[in-house]
């Protein structure tokens, strides 16, 4: 693969793994926070209110970074995928530039008058502000993913030529914002944020508890925490499914790819485990589901329907669209799908065991561990959904638009990664590649730290100052 | 000058980039001045405090005109953050180090720990606030770039043609014409923005730290006036050549444009844009110096609200001033005006121009007028006493 090529995939797939190593945590717990701040002025209990204090002070630690990694982001387009930008920007900035106007304002103004208000402003516009902020994030996410959606179904386009060249044109804004890929997109990923942080929560509340301090604060986050990321997890295995069948439609590669299917088949099966050998197109092992049927099912809600492999997809895309790999790689794509998959059912265990034992939360060493434990499973799994989404559409950066079942509509409107890159020199890439490697680990590292030193510290009641 | 769709988003893009420079503008002065003006770490916090609740929300700014600009003139997104690549990460690089540095700052205790954020403050605030003065002056003095569809390849766009590390020696070499002109630029921005923050510390807080700042701004005032003379006058002195009158078609100009610049192609020079529309232009620019005097009679009479009115005008009657300078073309190209972007060749489709504009007339009012609310909720002023006073009532 050509080297700058290389690089620039590197470079971006480390800032999008960085941003969202902060960004779930975000999204969830600026409700979570924003919920406990509810209950205070409902019930004008402190407990509430120390515990909306407690949370949002890391919830404002982890928010530095996800700043710092988005920024980069945003400007990341420009400078790494120049030709993606000019062929696409068309539709593909509008969400954008609308995120920044209806999301981002809101969320960094509102969370401004949330941290620093205290006793400052009234308790009205206080927990308005609150609100708001949360509500920002979300809507954050949501029109970034209405980008992300369209480059994996480019719905509501045309291709046209200008004097600067060949491009994509809009023809149905609201064709983008209601693309279906992109809509449960949005649900999958919110509901991401909730369920991990959720298990933030609850396994910080975990380890105060196991060791007997503040027990009262750190049981009733924990409830807070066991309700909300239990309905949050049931959740997000269902639109887990919806989003399922939607790739089943729209990128039948990575669908094969991410259940392994190499021979097109009807009635196909669901595999519980595979390993592939992808020189010789088959699987060395794999142990199906007992359910027969059940992919085909799943994909098409039909247990008979036929499912295309990858050998004849690979077959199909090259007499289309010329020589070249189509296939992403399948091992990697089955684990990560599946492991995500795995983790999504843990969850819910987790959640309905800590409801369980609710009664007895503190004196439940066992469970406790557990919970402490699993803190870094759902940052695993939610890596393991975007390697899932990012990866498995390759070669492509925008996927050639295909109609319900899979078949090629709008050809032209597909451009493969390798044409979208930046004419830059392999120095610039890997310079600016390195720094932002040491640049992020180590301010992650800061970042970390300093999260870990206030969750162990325990509620207290400073001021938010600089 | 048009009222066309593709006019409208060059204001607009304008107007973005200005609601940058005047709200991020006083944070990132303050960033500068705050090892300067600031001496003991109370008076550190004061400084920090004085834009904490607020800067995270201005940097806002610079995203949505980053957003804004993709959208609506995407060659120009395109071309542009990947021709000045290097200096484009520097500034992303010092805005990273900015935000973490205000959230990390006052987590820990120790000495060693405050002072090291304290420099990673200014020397980022310093830095974005000179690279942005660096390339917009290279911008407005050209930059080497080729329209590839104009030799067949319909794919790659606007294309960069110096290498690494040319490329980005060059913006800041003042050896040549654009180097030059980009550093003045860069020194001028980097005034105004001491100057802009001077205004918010002044009307922020109370105490030494305003007083110290009054006095930087008095120094600092007659410098930045000579300096944005020098820029303008030097500004008036561009001049694009033509290679071939033909491909002036590509810049994709409306009729009676094209027609009046159709008698100056003969010779192969074009003169810069910044003549076209000497009345309006002049006006601002009288208008940019008044407001300049005004600032300086603000801060002297320790004035912080008229002082930041007067600081804010002085920067958007400039930005306003430069913009039609430039127009109708975005980046123009030194290998001659055919290769440039304009804001007709390097937009979005009409369609999408006119969704964006709807969204960017419902809620840009919307987004100032929060700030604003916000804004004046957090207007009392602070000074070291209070935030003693402030830490200790925590405590107790
Ligand atoms: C806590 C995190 C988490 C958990 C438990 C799950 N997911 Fe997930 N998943 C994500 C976090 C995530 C994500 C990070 O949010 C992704 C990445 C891209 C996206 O839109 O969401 C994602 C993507 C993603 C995709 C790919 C979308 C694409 O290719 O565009 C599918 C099909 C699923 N998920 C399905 C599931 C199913 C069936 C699950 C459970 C049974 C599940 N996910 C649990
Ligand atoms: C934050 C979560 C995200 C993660 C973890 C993620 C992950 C990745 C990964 C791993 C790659 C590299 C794929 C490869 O080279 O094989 C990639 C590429 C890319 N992603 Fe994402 N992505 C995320 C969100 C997004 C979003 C929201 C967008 C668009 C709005 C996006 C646009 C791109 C682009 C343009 C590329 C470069 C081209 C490519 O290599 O495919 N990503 N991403
Ligand atoms: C799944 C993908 C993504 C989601 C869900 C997401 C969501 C968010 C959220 C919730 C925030 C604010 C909270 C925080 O910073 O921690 C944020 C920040 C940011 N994101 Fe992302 N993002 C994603 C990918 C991207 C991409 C691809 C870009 C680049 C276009 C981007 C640009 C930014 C920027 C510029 C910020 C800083 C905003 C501020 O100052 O408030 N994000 N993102």
């Amino acid at each position: 693969m050509d080297f700058v090529l290389l690089v620039s995939r590197l470079q971006f797939a480390m800032t999008a793994f960085f941003h969202f190593l902060f960004v779930p945590l975000t999204l969830g717990l600026s409700t979570l926070s924003a919920i406990m701040l509810t209950l205070y002025y409902a019930t004008n209990k402190e407990i509430y209110r120390d515990m909306a204090k407690f949370w949002a002070k890391l919830f404002a630690i982890n928010f530095a970074l996800g700043v710092a990694t988005g920024l980069v982001h945003e400007f990341e387009f420009g400078m790494n995928w120049s030709v993606y930008s000019r062929f696409v920007g068309d539709i593909f900035g509008a969400p954008l530039a609308v995120e920044g106007l209806l999301a981002f304002f809101m969320e960094s103004t509102f969370m401004g008058v949330y941290l620093f208000g205290w006793d400052k402003v009234p308790r009205g516009v206080h927990l308005l502000a609150a609100w708001l902020s949360s509500i920002g994030s979300n809507l954050s996410a949501l029109w970034i993913l209405i980008a992300n959606g369209w480059m994996q179904h480019p719905a509501g386009a045309k291709v046209a030529e200008t004097l600067a060249g060949k491009r994509a044109e809009l023809t149905d804004w609201w064709g983008i914002v209601f693309n279906p890929v992109a809509d449960v997109k949005f649900w999958h990923t919110a509901t991401a944020g909730m369920v991990l942080s959720a298990v933030f929560v609850l396994a910080i509340s975990a380890y105060h508890l196991l060791k007997k301090q503040h027990v009262e604060f750190f049981k009733r986050s924990a409830y807070i925490a066991l309700v909300f990321g239990f309905i949050a997890s049931v959740g997000e295995i269902i639109i887990g499914d919806i989003h399922a069948h939607e790739v089943a439609k729209t990128q039948p590669t990575k669908l094969a790819a991410g259940e392994a299917l190499w021979e097109t088949k009807k009635g196909a099966n669901i595999l519980l485990f595979a390993w592939a050998d992808e020189e010789k197109q088959e699987n060395v092992v794999e142990i199906p589901l007992p359910i027969p049927g059940l992919l085909s099912f799943l994909a098409a809600h039909d247990f008979n329907a036929e499912i295309k492999g990858a050998k004849d997809l690979q077959k199909q895309f090259e007499a289309q669209f010329g020589p070249g790999d189509y296939i992403p790689p399948v091992n990697f794509i089955f684990w990560a799908f599946h492991l995500m998959v795995y983790l999504g059912f843990y969850f819910v265990i987790l959640f309905l065991l800590g409801l369980m034992k609710y009664k007895n939360l503190e004196n439940s060493t066992g469970y406790l561990k557990m919970a402490l434990y699993s803190l870094p499973l759902p940052y695993i799994a939610c890596w393991l959904g975007w390697a899932f989404a990012e990866v498995g559409r390759q070669p492509w950066i925008v996927y050639p638009l295909t109609d319900d079942f899979g078949k090629i509509l709008l050809p032209e409107i597909g451009l493969k990664t390798a044409q979208a890159v930046s004419p830059l020199t392999s120095v610039e890439v890997v310079i600016t590649y390195l720094i932002f490697v040491l640049t992020f680990v180590g301010l992650a590292i800061a970042d970390f730290y300093l999260l870990a030193k206030f969750a162990t510290k325990g509620p207290e009641k400073e001021a938010e100052l600089y | 000058m048009h009222f066309d769709l593709q006019t409208i988003w060059a204001i607009l893009v304008t107007v973005l980039i200005a609601g940058y420079i005047v709200t991020d503008g006083f944070d990132l002065g303050v960033g500068i001045l705050h090892t300067i003006v600031a001496k003991t770490d109370i008076e550190r916090r004061v400084t920090i405090n004085a834009i904490g609740p607020v800067w995270d929300g201005n940097e806002v700014w610079f995203i949505t005109a980053g957003g804004a600009a993709f959208a609506a003139f995407p060659e120009l997104y395109a071309a542009l953050f990947s021709s000045l690549y290097i200096a484009l990460f520097v500034v992303l690089l010092a805005l990273i180090y900015r935000a973490v540095s205000f959230e990390f700052r006052s987590k820990e205790e120790s000495e060693g720990w405050r002072k090291f954020w304290d420099q990673s403050i200014f020397w980022s605030s310093l830095v974005v606030s000179l690279l942005i003065g660096v390339a917009v002056g290279n911008i407005l003095a050209g930059i080497p770039i080729k329209n590839s569809a104009i030799e067949g390849d319909m794919l790659s766009g606007f294309v960069y043609t110096e290498k690494f590390p040319i490329s980005f020696l060059n913006l800041v070499n003042p050896f040549t014409f654009h180097g030059l002109f980009g550093l003045l630029v860069g020194v001028t921005t980097v005034l105004f923005i001491i100057l802009h923050g001077v205004s918010w510390l002044i009307w922020k807080t109370e105490g030494e730290v305003a007083e110290r700042a009054r006095s930087v701004a008095l120094k600092v005032w007659p410098l930045f006036v000579v300096m944005y003379v020098v820029c303008t006058g030097i500004a008036y002195t561009i001049s694009f050549k033509v290679s071939n009158p033909e491909n002036v078609k590509y810049l994709n100009l409306p009729e009676d444009m094209l027609k009046q610049i159709a008698s100056m192609l003969n010779n192969g020079v074009l003169e810069h844009a910044l003549f076209r529309f000497p009345a309006i232009e002049f006006a601002l620019i009288v208008l940019a110096a008044l407001s300049a005097v005004g600032y300086f009679f603000a801060v002297k009479n320790m004035n912080g609200a008229k002082a930041f009115l007067f600081s804010t005008l002085t920067f958007l009657f400039a930005g306003f001033a430069v913009m039609f300078g430039a127009y109708p073309l975005a980046v123009p190209s030194s290998y001659g005006l055919e290769h440039s972007i304009s804001i007709y060749n390097g937009c979005s489709s009409n369609y999408t121009l006119t969704v964006m504009l709807v969204a960017a007339i419902i809620f840009t009012p919307i987004v100032i007028a929060y700030q604003a609310w916000v804004y004046k909720m957090f207007l009392f002023k602070i000074s070291a006493e209070s935030l003693r006073k402030e830490i200790e009532e925590a405590k107790a």
